[in-house]
């Protein structure tokens, strides 16, 4: 049962990067950002490519995989979102499914649909913690997931950078009565979000392997952590990741994958018709 | 949250349909008469794909719903048949309307708590519905056969009667597609069509307006579903094939390209996005992989280069032909003479009691007491943040309060749905109007209108207010005191017993606002009670009976204007020291 936990925490700690950038991009746009599951898929098939050309220790793989899904991302807002940023945001939702589309059809054309795994992070096997048998990259996930989260955490709250950030996320237009650089602030959004799930696609491809059609799961899974943690609230899509990858995967032990999946789609429909509103309410204001 | 609204005016618009039909017709024709049988297998698959996007329309083009359960609609539309024509050898004489029935009873099921949603929940819950079948799908073996799906569909037959393929079988497709379009411009036309502009454009004001958008969105999500099993009946018979691909995202996707690239809310843009879209890979062989990557480009530069998508094109380019938009005025009639419309009901006391409202740690409305009598003008001032507006809410049902109740005569308001409180003749206006910008002023005043009531009386509502000389004009082209008039006049037609306006001097120059004082104190004549929140003093102290005043949430003084500006406490309230 405890292996099982570790194992469902190392996918909440994946799950919870996607869900970090998604909800970052829901609360500067107002929009869903379709389009994040397939940025984990090319981040995962970016550290396949480039497994062969560094020594196994994947770990120096992170930056590399985050600073070019960042340039990924500031290409997908140029395209997707700058283009509409004055129209609704029903608008977004449809230019990121087409956006999806473009990155899975794309990286399927590159790759083939096999699935695929990219190279441990500090090396395979297992250690011994407290009588406890973990896989090492189970533990290395959770390690660069926390990291990460806490980096965010950091930029948002103790810089004037993510002031800024913060600002033009909670109210764009007073931001820009401010003098903020709203639409600079978004396109970082963007490059920020797609850099974590790109991470998030590194974390996942060793353990779980990764074919291109995956997006749509992953993209679903932040979308529903995020509904469950209340919308717009950041802590609450990491909690609401976390919660999903453990109830999936002790779920999962038992009654095998199908039904953990079919489970949690019924769960979260009936959250929605008791709770229109998601479990804890939402964050982010109306804008009506 | 709004919609998607702000549709093209409708200059043009009346143009494009019979272009668009006729190359549609242009295009069957021609294939029916010269065409190759893989030509006329294309083409019947052109028409199934029209069939569900027609249906997709429907939910997303006109009720304005992101709905992604289109594909499981199809997929299970499809499964229907492929076991009812495999196991029982059934025909299309009950395949068709069973396939219809399957998935337009799972929508009804899902639909009363999915039309409440907000658009961001909608997405996610009809994408879980769409997972949940595709899950179904897949791994209910015995019944669907697995990932392998079903094979031996038998063709197209009706009692027993075969439908041969090729140009029979296209030539009955395409007639269904048109029974689709017939079936969809009946549920788009007239007063509805208008109603619906408004749904799209502010979901929230068309509820204040007393539009039921909730029952509005489950009809047109049952049409939707109907219309996409039907397209997945005929998808069975024409490839004899079913497989979880039916019910995947890929096809949803399909339908929602479909109708962009054709133009969102046009009946001729699913149809033609259907043709085109199913053509397009035909065209360009060789790149049979891309093929999805393609749908992809094609979609992103649909939403950005094209937002109104072909259709919008061609109407475009219409009305350029017709001679551009005519200037203001031009159509302006002399008004027809028609009576305002009068209070339905007899005139009511509002009374609310003991109201509270919460926000988090804030008390937006604490234990508020009041009673409004019939033809009586209440004026509502205080600082900003002191629960004016939430005040108008919790009236109008758009909040629910957390203790108290609000009373119109002897109808309980409070726990209503805010369309319930509208037609018990409360009417409000918001601070930013949610006029549907494509439609002209006097359309956005038929919305508001009783069922029943001739459409002119909307004129008369609009000169009433002395806008009767921009009736015809897109509310989007409307200046901002126009407007306002315009937004005032679709309350009068709405023949409120009680009126509770927003802030409606704010943006108005010295004689805009003298003009609607002057209307104010006669709207009160008639018996009518007003709550007019404001900052304006003067504006008030001019028509008002009496003033209240709030601070956080509480009455801090209620009695003649005159009397407000001297009043210690109103103004500690927006001073900030003590009284």
């Amino acid at each position: 049962m405890a292996q099982l936990l570790v194992n469902g925490l190392a996918l909440g700690a994946a799950y919870a990067l996607v869900a970090l950038g998604f909800v970052l991009i829901v609360n500067a746009t107002g929009a869903v950002n379709f389009a994040q599951g397939d940025l984990v898929v090319a981040g995962g098939f970016l550290a396949v490519a480039a497994a062969p050309l560094v020594p196994v220790p994947a770990l120096v793989l992170v930056p590399a995989v985050a600073a070019l899904m960042a340039v990924i991302g500031l290409v997908l807002s140029l395209v997707a979102y700058l283009p509409l940023s004055r129209r609704p945001p029903v608008a977004v939702f449809i230019s990121t499914i087409a956006a999806g589309l473009i990155l899975e059809n794309g990286v399927l054309v590159l790759f083939g649909p096999a699935p695929r795994s990219a190279p441990p992070l500090i090396g395979g096997g297992v250690v011994e913690l407290g009588g406890l048998v973990v896989a090492r990259q189970s533990l290395a996930i959770i390690g660069v997931a926390v990291a990460l989260i806490a980096g965010q955490q950091l930029l948002f709250h103790r810089t004037q950078l993510g002031r800024w950030l913060r600002a033009t996320a909670q109210d764009a237009e007073i931001a820009r009565a401010c003098g903020i650089p709203v639409v600079s602030m978004v396109l970082l959004t963007f490059a920020l979000a797609a850099a974590y799930a790109g991470t998030a696609g590194l974390l996942l491809a060793n353990q779980f392997f990764i074919t291109p059609s995956d997006g749509g799961d992953l993209m679903l899974r932040a979308y529903i952590a995020v509904t469950i943690g209340g919308w717009g609230s950041v802590g609450g899509a990491v909690a609401g990741a976390v919660l999903i990858a453990v109830f999936e995967t002790v779920v999962a032990a038992r009654l095998g994958h199908p039904v953990a999946t079919g489970l949690l789609y019924g769960v979260v429909l009936v959250i929605l018709a008791v709770r229109p509103r998601g479990l804890f309410g939402e964050a982010a204001g109306r804008r009506a | 949250m709004r919609g998607f609204g702000g549709s093209a005016p409708d200059d043009g618009r009346k143009a494009a349909l019979p272009i668009t039909v006729g190359i549609v017709v242009w295009l069957v024709s021609g294939l029916v008469a010269t065409g190759t049988p893989y030509d006329l297998r294309v083409l019947t698959v052109a028409g199934i794909y029209a069939l569900g996007a027609l249906g997709y329309q429907l939910i997303f083009g006109f009720a304005g719903a992101l709905s992604l359960a289109q594909g499981s609609f199809f997929g299970l539309g499809a499964y229907v048949t492929a076991i009812l024509g495999t196991r029982y050898g059934l025909d299309g004489a009950a395949t068709l309307p069973l396939a219809m029935l399957v998935p337009t009873a799972l929508a009804l099921v899902v639909s009363l708590p999915v039309m409440r949603l907000q658009s961001h929940y909608v997405a996610l819950a009809t994408l879980g519905i769409g997972q949940v079948v595709s899950l179904v799908a897949i791994h209910w073996i015995s019944v669907t056969g697995g990932s392998n799906g079903l094979a031996g569909v038998p063709g197209f037959a009706v009692f027993g009667f075969a439908v041969p393929r090729g140009v029979p079988l296209c030539l009955v497709v395409w007639a269904l597609v048109g029974l689709g379009v017939l079936g969809a411009a009946w549920l788009g036309r007239g007063r509805r069509g208008l109603v619906l502009a408004q749904m799209r454009a502010d979901p929230v004001v068309a509820r204040s307006l007393g539009i039921d958008t909730t029952r509005l969105g489950v009809g047109l999500f049952l049409a939707s579903a109907a219309y996409g099993g039907a397209a997945g009946a005929l998808m069975a018979h024409t490839q004899h094939v079913v497989s979880p691909a039916a019910v995947g995202f890929g096809m949803m996707v399909s339908f929602l390209t479909m109708c962009v690239v054709g133009g969102r809310g046009r009946i001729a843009g699913a149809v033609l996005g259907a043709v085109l879209l199913v053509h397009l890979p035909e065209w360009l062989r060789g790149f049979a992989e891309a093929e999805r990557l393609l749908y992809g480009l094609g979609l992103l530069a649909a939403i950005v280069l094209a937002p109104e998508g072909l259709v919008g094109l061609i109407e475009a380019a219409g009305a350029r032909l017709v001679g551009g938009r005519r200037a203001p005025g031009e159509r302006a009639r002399p008004a027809p003479a028609a009576p305002l419309p009068a209070a339905a009901a007899a005139p009511a006391p509002l009374v609310v009691e003991r109201l509270s409202r919460r926000y988090g740690g804030i008390r937006a409305v604490d234990d508020l007491s009041l009673t409004i009598a019939p033809g009586s003008l209440v004026g509502v001032i205080g600082p900003n943040g002191s629960g004016k507006t939430t005040l108008v809410n919790l009236i109008t049902g758009l909040a629910e309060p957390d203790a108290g109740v609000v009373r119109l005569g002897d109808r309980r308001l409070s726990g209503r749905a805010p369309e319930r409180i509208a037609r018990l003749g409360v009417a409000r206006s918001f601070q930013a109007g949610g006029l549907p910008g494509g439609l002209t002023a006097a359309e956005a005043v038929v919305v508001a209108l009783a069922s029943g009531t001739p459409a002119r009386v909307a004129r008369a509502c609009l000169d009433r207010v002395g806008a009767g000389e921009v009736a015809e004009v897109p509310c989007a082209a409307l200046p901002a005191g126009a407007r306002r008039r315009v937004e005032l006049a679709r309350l009068l037609a709405r023949a409120p017993r009680v009126l509770l306006l927003d802030e409606p001097a704010a943006g108005l120059d010295a004689d805009e606002r003298a003009r609607l004082a002057e209307l104010l104190v006669a709207e009160r004549r008639q018996g009518r009670s007003l709550v007019v929140v404001e900052h304006d003093v003067p504006f008030l102290a001019a028509i008002a009976d009496r003033v209240i005043c709030l601070d956080r949430g509480r009455l801090v003084f209620d009695g003649p204007a005159a009397a407000v500006a001297a009043d210690p406490a109103v103004r500690a309230a927006y001073l900030g020291c003590a009284p």
